[in-house]
């Protein structure tokens, strides 16, 4: 019987998941922690479907919104599968118990989400995330009793088990007994989120790292468009972190602002008009970026009612952690690291240049382009699930495997040795280090300088990794993740300053301009220490 | 203040309790005082004593996933949202979910409700359109966070062998409300909750989400059959 390994249990994780067993295949999903836990569940603004009784939006509308708000970076056969699927993925949603927020006709209602010129956005209260897991969970459990699908927890992805360009399973970290095991399996899902950790804290879970990406990097897997990290442009500052301030409060009628000798300067609509504050999130985090006064965000002329029942969870958070009451008073709020666009290279299949080594969800780079649109994100963490379970369906699997016991024992050696050399060095306090330098290198605004000067200070702490001794007083996976991190973060780095245009997401202060050549994605890879960097001109990925 | 901290290296070793000093702001959440505590190069208890870093469970920090669930001065509660200026007196003390194994210090292993609602078969069998007057109601029920804090709280629950607590009843609701007849629910909720439920509703008081527990044992009890079929 085939056997697929997921790593992630987010959407997209149990999105492969369900549609496997919908086909009767097997398989065993891998995480530290259980899905309500994950990135996923504090999605809360929507998911883009379009309305197909609505007169005026389109699939074609649809598929044109996301390439332009991509900076047409991303290929049009990739977008045109995510978007025609929208719809029956939100009937496929309420078929599982996803509870959608209904309009006066009994029908699910729509939203006004940023850089789209349609009402499309479908939302389940202010947790859409959430709603859209426990519905995803259940149907988890449904398959769970069949034996189709095996959750385990405490399991952190070490590396892929790879011969020759082909993978065979993973090896896998049981915090519990703090084991590292092989795992063989037909096929490999990676569903393991954002690289949120290179960044510290940004908007999203701290659970969500990156390492699975620099890993599987330096196993030969490519990567692509790395340089493309979304600030999103509202973001609330508090002492632990900086929340997210829904792009909902915009699409109800918040307005952006700053004040100059006690004036209101409404920034955006001044210079994009009347749909300026519903701008891309690039636009407007570059605009914002340029501005040194304090910038807010008023919804308080919407009104009590309106606030109560569209915004209550923007309510409360600014409630809650500053508080403020934004039916009186407007929202300070500065950008922040919010998606990775950037991440695992793969095909229309979802499927790396490793045979049998998929990757879905935000740790997959396709559909998004220089820049995502808001609400694309859950829509593309459902379809990737499924169109990977459609391969992999396809596909007929002998249920052998090379011999791998070398590299399954040299990796349990070398962790094993780490164990033995105790030392109380601060793998977290280095973690803090890169997270610092990233910030600061890999702003909203770059340039050649600064990002040489990331890649020097990298490229300092990659010096030293593997003689850095085991830190007992935190997890195991802290240990042995930092050098993957390390890697990717280096990847970045040489993305960033590899591609010397201004285009969505990334903006170089030394060539701000779009360069109509470079209309193509980053492809990097790596081969024994060296880093190579190539441009997708031929849509080996995505077309 | 002092942040007094009950400690336990891995699963079955000693537990013993560790005070610090945290000279931070009141703004912050108890989980930015565990950050705080812990993000120095080197961490040192209130004797000046070198300390392991505290583990402790945190994904969203921000009252959204449940990972952070802790007895924080005896009561249960997520950590990203309990705030140091609430906490009256000098100390603060911290301990893990005492209902559950210790993994380390205050990180817990929660599975049994995971294993509990898999074994009881909580699952949709049957989808069937639900009554539109059920839709809110459902909305609050999906939110459940399987934090745990119900449980601990609960005067009932004990390990989870027998009696399941609040988060199944309102996951028996959410499949009751969904779907046609289903005999193996009913005789699962009966067993593994009514059986057991005094009824203390302390469970509500603690609910990061406040989801109204009662009602969905009112519907339940009211014979909640199915949805409509339409
Ligand atoms: C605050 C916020 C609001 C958002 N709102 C929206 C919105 O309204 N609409 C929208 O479309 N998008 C939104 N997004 C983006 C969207 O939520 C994510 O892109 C999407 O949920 C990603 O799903 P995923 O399954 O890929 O990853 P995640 O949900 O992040 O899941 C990753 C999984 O991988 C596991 N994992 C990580 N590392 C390892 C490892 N080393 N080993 C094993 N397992 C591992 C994790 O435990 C987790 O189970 C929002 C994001 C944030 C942060
Ligand atoms: S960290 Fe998610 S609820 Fe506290």
């Amino acid at each position: 019987m085939t056997t697929v390994a997921i790593v992630g249990s987010g959407i997209s994780g149990l999105s492969t998941a369900v549609s496997l067993a919908e086909k009767g295949i097997r398989s065993v999903v891998l995480s530290p922690f259980p899905s309500e836990r994950s990135q996923s569940v504090m999605a809360a603004g929507g998911i883009n479907a379009v309305d197909e009784h609505d007169p005026l939006d389109s699939i074609e509308a649809h598929i044109e919104d996301t390439l332009s708000g991509g900076r047409y970076l991303a290929g049009y056969d990739a977008v045109k599968g995510l978007c025609s699927a929208a719809p029956g993925i939100i009937a496929q949603l309420e078929r599982a118990g996803t509870v959608f927020t209904r309009n006066a006709q009994g029908g699910i209602d729509r939203r006004a989400f940023g850089g789209q010129r349609y009402k499309r956005t479908c939302y389940s209260g202010t947790a859409t995330g959430k709603q859209i897991v426990s519905a995803l969970v259940m149907a988890c459990r449904r398959y769970e009793a069949l034996g189709l699908i095996e959750r385990r927890q405490w399991s952190d992805f070490h590396s892929a088990l790879i011969k020759d360009g082909h993978c065979y399973g993973i090896l896998v970290f049981d915090e519990s007994t703090r084991e590292l095991y092989p795992l063989y399996a037909d096929a490999v899902v990676m569903a393991a989120g954002g690289q949120n950790a290179l960044f510290g804290k940004t908007t999203g879970s701290t659970v969500c790292d990156g390492y699975a990406a620099g890993r599987l990097f330096m196993q030969g897997a490519d990567l692509k468009n790395l340089e493309f990290i979304q600030y999103h442009p509202t973001t609330l500052e508090t002492p632990q972190k900086k929340m997210l301030v829904s792009e909902a409060a915009r699409g109800e009628g918040g307005r952006l602002f700053y004040e100059k000798a006690g004036r209101r300067i409404y920034f955006m609509e001044e210079r994009y008009g009347d749909k300026g504050n519903l701008m891309p999130r690039d636009v407007i985090s570059r605009e914002m970026a340029g501005i040194s006064e304090q910038v807010y965000l008023d919804v308080s002329f919407l009104g009590k009612d309106i606030i109560e029942h569209r915004l209550p969870e923007v309510q409360e958070l600014c409630r809650k952690y500053r508080g403020i009451d934004i039916t009186e008073e407007p929202i300070p709020v500065t950008p922040s690291v919010h998606f990775f666009m950037g991440g695992l290279a793969v095909d229309l299949n979802h499927e790396t240049n490793i045979r049998e080594l998929f990757a879905v969800g935000e740790c997959a780079s396709i559909y998004h382009g220089a820049n995502r649109l808001g609400g694309n994100s859950l829509l593309a963490a459902l379809y990737s699930g499924h169109t990977a379970a459609e391969a992999i369906a396809g596909r007929s699997y002998t249920g052998t495997h090379p011999d791998l016991t070398a590299y399954v024992s040299s990796e349990q050696e070398k962790l094993s040795q780490s164990f033995a050399s105790e030392s109380r060095f601060p793998v977290m306090y280095i973690r803090d280090l890169l997270a610092e330098h990233m910030q600061k290198q890999l702003g909203i605004v770059r340039e050649k300088e600064t990002l040489l000067d990331g890649i020097r200070d990298i490229e300092f702490y990659l010096d030293s990794v593997d003689r850095i001794h085991y830190d007992s007083s935190v997890l195991a996976y802290f240990n042995y993740s930092l050098k993957g991190l390390l890697v990717l973060a280096k990847a970045t780095l040489l993305c960033a300053e590899a591609r010397r245009e201004s285009r969505g997401a990334h903006n170089r202060s030394d060539y701000p301009e779009e360069d109509p050549q470079m209309n193509c994605a980053t492809i990097i890879s790596y081969e024994d220490g060296a880093y190579r960097i190539h441009y997708d001109r031929e849509g080996r990925y995505e077309h | 203040m002092n942040i007094k901290i009950k400690r336990q290296r891995y699963p079955g070793a000693e537990s013993y309790w560790q005070t610090f000093v945290y000279t931070g702001s009141p703004e912050n959440t108890v989980a930015g005082v565990l950050d705080e505590l812990n993000y120095k190069d080197d961490i040192t208890d209130i004797n000046g004593e070198a300390a392991p870093r505290i583990s402790w469970e945190c994904s969203c920090l921000q009252g959204v996933c449940g990972a952070c669930a802790m007895v924080i001065n005896g009561k249960p509660a997520l950590a990203c949202e309990t705030f140091v200026k609430d906490c009256r007196g000098e100390t603060m003390t911290i301990e893990p979910l005492h209902k559950f194994p210790v993994i380390a210090d205050l990180v817990v292993d929660r599975s049994v409700i995971q294993k509990n609602l898999r074994e009881s078969g909580s699952y949709i069998k049957q989808y069937m359109n639900p009554e539109p007057e059920e839709y809110e109601h459902q909305y609050s029920t999906a939110r459940c966070l399987k934090c745990g804090l119900c449980l601990e709280i609960c005067p009932n629950y004990a390990d989870g062998s027998r009696f399941y607590g609040e988060v199944f009843a309102n996951d028996c609701y959410a499949i009751a409300s969904k779907s046609g007849k289903d005999e193996v629910m009913t005789e699962a909720y009966d067993k593994h909750f009514a059986a057991g439920c005094s009824k203390s509703l302390s469970c509500m008081d603690v609910c990061p989400m406040r989801i109204p527990t009662l009602a969905s044992m009112a519907k339940l009890n009211r014979g909640l059959k199915g949805g409509s079929g339409k």
